[in-house]
């Protein structure tokens, strides 16, 4: 068990990517009551604008602070964009429909974004290199490697919860998301612009995506296609374990599905094959010893 | 009831009189159209192969039309399998009670051809598999309607273990993908690397579309192996290489068929590919005869996808197919009777010789490393002079 | 409609006619036609026509006598379906695709109960088939049991991995509970996948049904007719259908379905009247599991071959599309929907790569033009049957 530092970090890495994605889910659903099913191949969107982006960097000469900096820029305009678009010309007129007829929508928009990609970006079917913008190397404690690119990347994907977290509960904006998450209804009667808040509000959750995919492209240094589809699946579950509607429910959900993976390899590792079931096993048990979440939020709901 | 059947004998007449008529009258100006049908992975993550040997096969037909001399003019059907057995069946129902289409060249994954060899074996329809490589499929019935061009994986994994001990290592991991693929590759790499003496510390499973093996990584880096064997596609395969790399984990990578192409060096990067070693069924094209002119027509042709590494493959059998049609005419069962008797046939990846169960017995496993960007034959390597080392020899 | 004009007005029948055969008409012209002209042709009229009955009342006047005579409609789809299965009698392809279409159809009349009726959330529907179709595979490399046996067991195992799960499904609901059976579908999976037993990822084969002596492989042959043996099938899965169709559409007309409502819309009424809303979640629960059980046992048997890449997430998924796209909790809608959605990737075939891509977009149309669905559910009338 000597490795056991190195397993803590691994699944602290992995737990940042799950838990920035799951509270994309829980944003969305805080305010909109929807489950956007697409958010994992935003994300995937998101880590491809930023691959272009620093090719187009790369050939004009930029340095490579540079080029990082463009990279993350247009991942995060990119998403804000797509996420904004998605709301306000799928997911607005559908409000009324059935939760479940959304489930489907978002599913689908989402196969028709990672289909796009596949299709039109070149040679897209193929994994991607993504070049390595941050410093290389790292130092060892013990059996233990900790890369330098990993400590900076968790760090900065705990400094984005915490920025998301001050907008949503300290800023106007995040005062007027909450007000229509609320009761729709008085939020408009007291004056606030719907028809604003909602798409900013998928701009946001969706600029969560395009960070996430970036951490993601730069720790892996490789992207793919189909790699939202499981993003979203764990990151879906992730909200739900954690309790949809808030954000500190989210983080757990992430970092415990994480952890629950990891620890089946580092114990068992005969049973490596395994171990997606294990994790989901313990999720049914979770999720009925707490029909709602960890953390419940305040009302229940249903489709 | 009497009426209807007299009318209908005599538009049945008519309708069988009214081709023989023009058939006749038309051969002297069009060759008549045969149909065959090509079936592959053409959606998900495997499309790049299932589109690459769409391609090749589309190229063989294109030539074989070009070509004054032939009796026929072909049609190639193309149909997706999505690489499910469930698709496979559906789509091969429909080619083989289809009377029209004579011969079908399907398949890229084993566990689709596993499930439909039975179909064309129930509708009596010649087929050559062109990349499909677990031995179930010509080997666990014995179809006469059922061939393959590709090698059984079998072979590579002999070879692979053999060329592995001659080196000298001796401690390895095995990591392969959880499909049928990567279950059956672990099998036989287990086999006969413990036939060659050599140690596995460990063998590791995952699935195929799992994108953070740090948890595997860090038990193998503990492990410490002078060889990790990967069993599995490109993807995960290049996935593997640049996580090793981030782990720093120094072992020398044995691949095998499944990460043979470019894409597999475009992923994880020259010069982290640099060293990987394959083993695959067939000499580079530019060493076979004839090899040259598809690598030449397939860049003429102007398809944006490469061919990768089994679209030669699919070519041989497309052009198996034509020239057994050229040579006994469009009927299945004679089809079938003929594909039979190929016997060092040449072709691009090298003779065919189809033994009693159909199966291409003849691929020239051939060693590969990848040396600056490129897959190069092991013997030209600089490796071999001694001008550069692989990882970790002892 | 009133009691008093239904007493005094006769109900035209000749709507009904009109409506099954342009139905069968239809759907034989979607199964046989390949050219994708004609076949963009067949759908824009098909479409067309449907549209206008609706907008001038022909899907009323049919409605009304269908509800009249309700005899009358069963034996017309009786005749029209002798009709189709005639027409189509040697196309191997397109019997397979009509029995393949039947069985989704089936599985999703079971999920209209569990997710229209009762208001739980099923995303394990293929897990669940998968888990009959196993069983089919696994009796049948034993031998001894009879098909017809193996059948029904495909339904009982799977209502008994059903039962594992009903403590998490009654205690969650809506997102919640879509969770609960999204991890069961894809843990399911993962499990066959790992596991050696159950024949791994390279699946099992598995011979064809043998019901009471007749071998289902064999063609037929009558009055000097030679029919595919694929006619076995539609046959077979036909039965089934109409039995399902028959059967939740008691469940629907009685009390039990009136519960149902109760129990989906507002489970704190349901306790006020002293309803067991965890009997009644149960029993969908359980006629659910076993219909996609049943139907995947058949469908293992019909393809011959099975293998855990047939019963992902993902089909799960489409045979949840199938109940929203036909308009959930209308079990009508069910037919259309499946056909859709199983017929027409295959019959997009010319397009090759670009089948998902289209198929994405076209279901993102039809939610965004017809929200409740192809045949919307319609709200309960207790009025007209407590005149009747």
């Amino acid at each position: 068990m000597g490795m056991i530092g190195q397993h803590l970090l691994n699944g602290l890495m992995q737990g940042t990517i799950y838990g920035l994605v799951a509270m994309g889910f829980t944003i969305f659903f805080g305010v909109m009551n929807v489950i956007k099913f697409s958010h994992g191949d935003v994300l995937t969107l998101g880590a491809f604008g930023g691959l272009v982006a620093v090719w187009a960097a790369n050939a004009l000469g930029l340095s490579v602070p540079l080029q990082f900096i463009v990279a993350l820029c247009v991942a995060m305009a990119l998403t804000a964009v797509v996420g904004a678009g998605i709301s306000h010309f799928l997911i607005m007129p559908l409000r009324n429909a059935p939760p479940l007829n959304m489930l489907l929508m978002t599913m689908m928009v989402g196969t028709a974004i990672r289909e796009a990609i596949r299709l039109f970006f070149p040679n897209g079917t193929n994994p991607q290199r993504f070049p390595e913008l941050l410093p290389a190397g790292g130092f060892n404690i013990g059996p233990s490697f900790f890369r330098t690119d990993a400590i900076i990347l968790i760090i900065a994907g705990a400094a984005s919860i915490g920025a998301v977290y001050w907008i949503i509960n300290h800023s106007k904006f995040g005062l007027a998301m909450r007000a229509v998450a609320e009761d729709t209804e008085t939020a408009r009667v007291m004056g606030i612009n719907f028809g604003r808040i909602i798409p900013l509000t998928f701009a946001l959750g969706s600029i969560t995506a395009g960070f996430a995919g970036m951490i993601y492209a730069l720790y892996y240094s490789e992207i793919n296609y189909s790699m939202g589809l499981l993003l979203a699946v764990i990151g879906f579950t992730a909200a739900i374990v954690g309790g949809l509607g808030n954000i500190w429910g989210a983080i757990i959900g992430g970092y415990l599905f994480a952890g629950l993976q990891t620890f089946v390899v580092a114990a068992i590792p005969s049973m490596s094959d395994y171990k997606n079931v294990f994790a989901f096993v313990l999720i049914i048990v979770l999720i009925t010893w707490r029909p709602t979440g960890l953390l419940a939020e305040r009302g229940s709901e249903r489709v | 009831m009497g009426t209807i059947s007299k009318r209908g004998l005599a538009a049945l007449a008519v309708a069988s009189v009214l081709p023989l008529a023009f058939g006749s009258f038309s051969a002297a100006f069009a060759k008549d159209k045969v149909k065959i049908a090509f079936v592959g992975p053409l959606t998900g993550a495997i499309s790049p192969h299932g589109i690459g040997g769409r391609n090749s096969a589309e190229l063989a037909v294109k030539l074989m039309n070009a070509e004054p001399n032939t009796k026929y003019e072909y049609e190639l059907v193309v149909l997706d399998d999505e690489c499910k057995p469930n698709v496979g069946v559906q789509v091969v129902t429909k080619i083989a009670s289809d009377r029209s289409i004579i011969a079908a060249i399907p398949h890229y994954c084993s566990a689709t051809a596993i499930a439909t060899v039975d179909i064309f074996n129930r509708f009596k329809m010649p087929m050559v598999v062109w990349a499909a490589v677990l031995p179930e499929i010509t080997y666990a019935k014995k179809y006469p309607e059922v061939h393959r061009v590709s090698g059984i994986l079998i072979g590579q994994n002999r070879i692979g273990a053999q060329f592995m001990k001659a080196r000298g290592y001796k401690k390895f991991v095995s990591f392969a993908d959880s499909t049928d693929y990567g279950k059956s590759m672990n099998k036989y790499f287990t086999q006969f690397t413990l036939e060659n003496g050599n140690e596995i510390l460990g063998s590791f499973s995952v699935p195929p579309d799992q994108q953070d093996l740090s948890a595997e990584l860090t038990k193998i880096k503990e492990l410490n192996p002078e060889v990790i064997y990967f069993g599995g596609l490109t993807p995960l395969g290049a996935r593997l290489r640049t996580q090793m790399a981030k782990f720093g984990i120094n072992a020398q990578l044995e691949g095998n068929s499944g990460i043979m192409g470019d894409a597999f060096v475009n992923a994880a990067g020259p010069e982290l590919a640099e060293g990987a070693l394959t083993f695959f069924d067939s000499p580079p094209l530019s060493k076979m005869p004839g090899g040259k002119m598809f690598a030449d027509a397939y860049k003429a042709a102007g398809y944006s996808e490469p061919p990768e590494a089994y679209g030669p493959f699919a070519y041989v059998a497309t052009r198996l197919v034509m020239e057994t049609i050229e040579k006994v005419g469009p009927d299945r069962a004679k089809v079938t009777a003929d594909l039979g008797d190929v016997k060092d046939r040449p072709s691009i990846v090298g003779p065919v010789t189809f033994d009693d169960h159909g199966q291409n017995i003849t691929p020239l496993t051939t060693s590969y490393v990848v040396q600056d960007g490129k897959w190069v034959v092991w013997e030209e390597s600089e490796y071999v002079s001694g001008k550069r080392k692989l990882k970790n020899l002892p | 409609m009133t009691p008093t004009s239904r007493t005094l007005v006769r109900v035209p029948v000749w709507p009904l006619f009109v409506a099954v055969a342009f139905a069968a008409v239809a759907l034989t012209a979607l199964v046989l036609i390949e050219n994708q002209r004609w076949l963009g042709a067949a759908l824009a009229i098909t479409a067309a026509v449907c549209f206008c009955a609706a907008r001038f009342g022909g899907v009323a006047a049919m409605e009304v006598a269908a509800s009249e005579n309700p005899w009358l409609l069963r034996g017309l789809i009786m005749v029209a379906s002798l009709a189709v299965i005639f027409v189509l009698r040697d196309d191997n392809f397109g019997l397979l695709m009509l029995a393949t279409v039947l069985i989704y159809a089936t599985i999703c009349l079971g999920l209209t109960v569990q997710m229209g009726y009762a208001g739980l959330t099923n995303f394990a529907a293929a897990a669940f088939a998968g888990t009959g179709g196993y069983t089919a595979a696994m009796l049948g490399q034993q031998g001894g049991l009879p098909d017809a046996l193996v059948l029904v067991c495909g339904g009982l195992v799977a209502v008994f991995i059903g039962s594992l799960l009903i403590l998490p499904v009654l205690r969650t609901r809506g997102h919640y509970g879509a969770l609960t059976t999204m991890a069961f579908g894809v843990m399911f999976n993962v499990f066959l996948d790992a596991n050696d037993f159950f024949g791994g990822p390279q699946g099992l084969k598995l011979p064809g049904i043998n019901l009471f002596g007749w071998d289902f492989t064999n063609d037929i042959h009558i009055f000097g007719l030679v029919l595919s043996s694929y006619v076995n099938y539609v046959i077979l899965t036909g039965i089934l259908t109409a039995l399902a169709m028959i059967f939740v559409g008691l469940l629907d007309r009685s009390w039990v379905g009136v519960w149902f409502d109760v129990v989906r819309l507002d489970e704190t009424a349901a306790s006020v009247f002293g309803l067991k809303i965890a009997y009644w979640k149960v029993l969908a629960f359980t006629l659910g599991n076993f219909l996609a059980g049943l139907m995947g046992a058949v469908y293992a048997k019909m393809t011959g071959f099975i293998a855990p890449a047939n019963f992902t997430f993902g089909d799960s998924l489409v045979m949840v599309s199938i109940v929203i796209l036909g308009g959930i909790g209308n079990r009508w809608g069910v037919l259309p929907a499946a056909l859709i959605v199983v017929l027409l990737p295959e019959k997009l075939q010319f397009i090759q790569e670009y089948r998902l891509i289209f198929y994405a977009v076209l279901v993102i149309a039809i939610l965004t033009m017809r929200p409740d669905g192809l045949v919307a559910r319609r709200v309960r009338k207790l009025h007209t049957e407590a005149s009747a």
